[in-house]
């Protein structure tokens, strides 16, 4: 082959190698997700809107918010940047995460993580229901199609046993709010979070789910001291 | 900025199909029929179903996934552009285009499997439609290169509910492109010399005049093959399925047409190439319910093949006549040979299997199968002949008792000159197995298995004459007892007593034992070990030895030390030994074995030199050894080799002596992106087949079967060494930028084959007064080299929207060397030598095409 030839030829592969996707707004892929280290005291500062909702410290005492604290920072950070895509359901995190910066984002997802996570204070479940829910978590219902949740969030609950990489973007279960996770799962069963790659693991998981089985999971995880067990 | 902002790919399609990804089309329910529809313009030119899906394989991980062993799995192809109507929605392509052929593009090898020709094709369609809401699905496939290269598949279904399936597939085979006959009828079952070539009356010019002059034809056996799928799930747990296809072959195809040696005897006997119709059908059925519970799995089933030829003999006349080797005497003028064609034949079955979970993870499960093949054909008179055949003493051919050598064609011309009218024949088969599974420790896991098998060959057929007394079967059409008085292959008490003849079939019972046990231990995350003894037992009914055991140790290693390197190496001995060997065990099936018979003046020849060992009854000490690297140097990138090495030592002086295979495998493969896939491929092989053989001194007649007796002396020893080398490359390119897709392939195969031998004297040679000196000798014979490559170039490129153009190229070399076709190009006669079939060529040709893809 003509030298010059070849040489075009390549510099036009490697171009078009080199090149990356062109990229349009869209869902967030969770799949490669680098490690978070932000400034917690500076979170700490920019926190102050936060706890009117997620409490003291990131410990939501209203049932219905989730706890931020001892969430990875990596799971974290993820939540914020989907909050700004602007397609979640309705809520007022839509408008409070709108001109945070990644620097901001960092700062917060540090700070809670580095927070302590505090026990339910309200009555657990009926134990019949938390049984359930303690089922369903460990071992699924294979004739209904629901895999275990400890696949993914920890036998534990604690999230990922090992949290390297993509798998810190996953969040951990144990202690966090009933009523949060119960809305939670529905939003995810009747699509309505579809911004991310971890968000369409979860929406083909909830489908599975009828509302007995959602609100059994949820009270189990609520019922769990935080902690290891 | 985070990972998680860097990462946003675009959303190309429709979400809720991004992540439905397991679209119930693609489900295959288990048993079918010729699931796989493909041609060999697919590969290449379906560039509309092929690619990467942008989304990667799972949502879960990042990158390409990896077997257990390392190996990248191929990416998942891209979901494909659906349209909704309302509850339904459909999908797919429409490829259709030009294709033109150039060069040697008539030549076999370029042909085999495939019919290239230069016309409009349709290259795929490939249409599903679908109803999510509940999983009814429906879809076409079918390709068109030619009339007889095309298949058309229809299937439809509701998942989880039942799967019907159809299909027509016509496939052709080319055998040779450069035949000449000098028949006419090819492809029927009476061939006839062709212009003006006398039966029995022509010499070997006229013959490769007419031969010469013949028009170069093509002969291929085209399949066609229709079928019936059917799977209905009766419960979670129930499974019913049937299964129906029937497969014509439609052709011609070169083959034998003895007429006695031409070789010892210049310018007489006959060995002719004919061409034999490919005229059949087999129609294989099956059938079965299969449970899958949680405790237990079951499958009780039915196959059944029915096999049927439109002939059961052909013909063919001989230019050549006959001469007696008797001075005065005469030789009975035939001319007609026949071939008996494959019997029609059935077999049937049955089968269960049944598993059951067990304790300790484990697993036993039990299989019970019993089948039958029988075939009861109609049976081909033992000559087709009129008149008489033989030798007439005096220049004599008429009947009596002055002309012993001389027979009545009438009283072996109809299957009344059978000892039955149809074969009769039948195997009966018996299996049982069992294999148990267990694991009693998370890191350790034992298995077991013991199987019994038996076929049973329930019949037998006596080759007797009841119009003349006469056992054994006419040779060579009548004309090796027409040239050598007496050898006609017939025994008689009363009138050939001394003639050694085959007079009866050969059944071959045998039963088989096999039994393993083994177990695997993972020592730690890094390094699992294994070993299984395994014990075969053959037990064979009329061959040389009653019983063989094999033995075997197999050890295993697999070591995951490096996170970017799995090694393997396995090493398995074996041993393979048995009972007396009894050179001779087929007596029963001669003539020497019926009453009156009487020993020719010298005893009865030797059935074959003692010190034959053949190579399936030897005693036999086997080492192999396989090591295999996977490595990971990224994670988009997989480099993997091996090694391996098989060495057979056979216990036989004469026979297989060794057989020994050695080879090596390197393989490259990057996928950087979902829009750029390479691969490169280089393989090595090289095999060595050492045997030894003894020419008998006595041309058959002598009695002793000792090796360095005076029949099989020493001198008359001769050793073989076939080895065999083959070379293999490819290398492979993909890359789209944006719609746009350039793909290149290459392959090249390689192989050399070559025979070298050595002779102890002369008297081991068919000719040897061919060499100088009594001493020993050696030579080999030219290399037999069969080369080929071939490179694909393609683009696609997009139209609009929905429409793509796609080019391509496809060129192929070939270079064949082969010292049997030596001569073939000046003439296919060489005194009574006719061949029909010149041989494989070398050729270079080439294929364009130009399709377009219509997204559906």
């Amino acid at each position: 082959m003509n030298p010059r030839i070849a040489c075009m030829a390549a510099a036009f592969f490697l171009a078009s190698v080199a090149v990356p996707t062109a990229h349009a707004a869209g869902w967030i892929d969770q799949r490669s997700v680098i490690a978070v280290h932000g400034d917690a005291t500076a979170g700490a500062a920019k926190a102050t809107t936060c706890v009117a909702c997620h409490g003291p410290n990131g410990n939501a005492i209203i049932p219905a918010f989730p706890k931020l604290a001892g969430q990875r920072a990596e799971y974290l950070a993820g939540e914020l940047h989907k909050a700004k895509l602007g397609s979640r359901p309705d809520s007022p995190m839509t408008a409070l995460a709108a001109p945070l910066t990644d620097e901001d984002i960092a700062n917060l997802a540090t700070y809670f993580a580095s927070q302590a996570r505090t026990p339910s204070t309200l009555p657990p479940a009926d134990s019949a229901v938390l049984s359930r829910g303690e089922s369903l978590y460990l071992h699924g219902d294979p004739a209904r199609g629901v895999p275990p949740c400890q696949g993914c969030h920890g036998s534990d609950a604690n999230g990922p046993a090992d949290g390297a990489g993509h798998l810190r973007a996953w969040p951990a279960l144990r202690g966090q709010n009933g009523d949060y996770v119960v809305q939670r799962l529905k939003n995810y069963r009747d699509g309505k979070l579809m911004d991310s790659s971890n968000d369409f693991v979860m929406h083909g998981v909830a489908q599975s789910l009828d509302d007995g089985s959602i609100q059994a999971i949820a009270s189990w995880l609520a019922s769990l001291p935080p902690g290891a067990p | 900025m985070h990972a998680q902002r860097l990462s946003i790919p675009f959303r190309t399609i429709p979400l809720a199909l991004a992540i439905a990804a397991a679209l119930p089309v693609h489900a295959d329910s288990g048993a079918g029929i010729d699931t796989w529809r493909a041609n060999k313009l697919d590969p290449s030119a379906g560039a509309a179903s092929e690619g990467c899906d942008p989304n990667g394989t799972t949502w879960l991980a990042p990158g390409t996934r990896r077997s257990p062993t390392g190996n990248l799995y191929h990416c998942p192809p891209p979901a494909p552009q659906v349209t909704a109507h309302g509850d339904w929605q459909h999908y797919g392509v429409l490829q259709l285009g030009y294709l033109g052929t150039g060069g040697d593009d008539r030549n076999a090898l370029w042909n085999r499997y495939v019919h290239w020709d230069s016309e409009l094709i349709l290259g795929l369609l490939d249409l599903s439609v679908e109803r999510p809401e509940d999983g009814t699905y429906a879809n076409v496939r079918a390709s068109r290169i030619s009339d007889d290269d095309q298949y058309y598949q229809a299937v439809f279904g509701r998942a989880g509910s039942y799967k019907v399936q159809a299909f027509l597939r016509d496939m052709p085979n080319v055998l040779s492109a450069d035949a000449k006959s000098i028949w006419n009828g090819v492809g029927g079952n009476v061939l006839t010399l062709s212009n003006g070539l006398k039966p029995g009356g022509s010499t070997s010019a006229d013959v490769a005049a007419v031969s010469s002059a013949a028009p170069e034809r093509m002969l291929s056996v085209k399949r066609s093959k229709q079928g019936l799928g059917f799977n209905m799930y009766l419960t979670p747990e129930w499974t019913a399925y049937a299964n129906l296809s029937d497969e014509q072959r439609k052709g011609a195809r070169p083959y034998g047409g003895p007429f006695f040696f031409n070789f010892p005897f210049p310018a007489n006997g006959g060995a002719l190439e004919t061409v034999k119709p490919i005229d059949d059908s087999t129609i294989n059925v099956g059938g079965g319910l299969r449970y899958a519970g949680t405790a237990w799995r079951m499958d009780l089933s039915y196959t059944g093949s029915f096999y049927r030829d439109r002939y059961t003999r052909y013909t063919y006349e001989t230019p050549f006549a006959l001469y007696p080797v008797v001075p005065g005497a005469v030789s009975a003028p035939l001319t007609t040979g026949q071939m008996a064609m494959e019997p029609d034949n059935n077999y049937h079955n049955l089968k269960a299997t049944f598993t059951r979970k067990l304790p300790m993870n484990g697993e036993l499960s039990l299989t019970a199968s019993a089948g039958r093949m029988s075939q009861n054909d109609t049976l081909i008179q033992p000559i087709d002949c009129q008149g008489v055949f033989g030798i007439g003493l005096g220049g004599s051919l008429q009947l009596g008792p002055q002309n012993p050598f001389l027979y009545d064609c009438s009283k072996w011309n109809t299957t009344a000159a059978l000892s039955r009218r149809t074969a009769d024949m039948r195997i009966d088969t018996t299996l049982l197995d069992a294999r148990l599974v267990l694991q009693p420790a998370s890191d350790v896991t034992v298995r077991g298995g013991l199987r019994f098998n038996r076929d049973d060959y329930r019949n037998g057929y006596l080759m007797y004459n009841p119009l003349t007394g006469d056992y054994g079967y006419v040779s060579e059409n009548g004309s090796q007892g027409s040239v050598v008085p007496g050898e006609i292959g017939l025994f008689n008490p009363l009138t050939s007593p001394s003639a050694l003849t085959r007079i009866r079939s050969l059944p071959l019972d045998l039963q088989t034992i096999d039994a393993d046990l083994g177990a695997d231990w993972k020592i730690g995350d890094r390094n699992t070990i294994g070993a299984t003894l395994a014990f075969n037992r053959y037990e064979p009914t009329n061959r040389e030895r009653r019983q063989i055991d094999d033995k075997s140790l197999k050890l295993t290693w697999v070591n995951r030390s490096l996170d970017w390197l799995t090694l393997r190496a396995n090493y398995t001995y074996k041993t393979s030994d048995g009972d007396r060997y009894e050179y001779d065990p087929y007596d029963f099936t001669y003539s020497s074995s019926l009453p009156g018979y009487v020993p020719p003046q010298g005893g009865t020849p030797s059935h074959t030199v003692e010190a034959l060992r053949k190579y399936d009854m030897s005693s036999r000490d086997e080492h192999k050894i396989d090591l295999m690297a996977t490595i990971m140097p990224r994670d988009d990138m997989t480099i993997s080799g091996s090694l391996r090495g098989d060495w057979n030592s056979y216990d036989a002086k004469i026979g297989r002596q060794a057989y020994n295979t050695t080879g090596a495998t390197l393989q490259w493969e990057w996928q950087p992106a979902p829009t750029t896939t390479m691969s490169v491929y280089a393989a090595w092989d090289h095999s060595q087949l050492r045997l030894s053989n003894v020419q008998d001194q006595q041309n058959g007649a002598g009695t002793d079967p000792r090796l360095g007796g005076p029949n099989y002396a020493f001198d008359g020893q001769w050793w073989l060494r076939d080895k065999q080398r083959n070379l293999y490359g490819g290398a492979t390119f993909d890359h789209r930028i944006g719609r746009v897709r350039l793909d290149a392939s290459w392959n090249y195969t390689y192989s050399r084959g070559i025979d070298a031998y050595a002779y102890a004297g002369p008297t081991a040679l068919a000719y040897p007064a061919t060499v100088p000196g009594a001493g020993p000798g050696s030579g080999e014979f030219p290399a037999m080299v069969y080369r080929i490559q071939s490179l694909t170039v393609g683009v696609t490129v997009p139209i609009t929207e929905r429409v793509s153009m796609r080019f391509f190229d496809y060129y192929e070399r070939g270079h064949v060397s082969d010292w049997h076709y030596l001569g073939f190009d000046q003439t296919l006669v060489q005194d009574h030598r006719v061949y029909t079939d010149a041989g494989p060529q070398s050729y270079r040709a080439n294929l364009v095409g130009m399709l377009v893809n219509v997204q559906l």
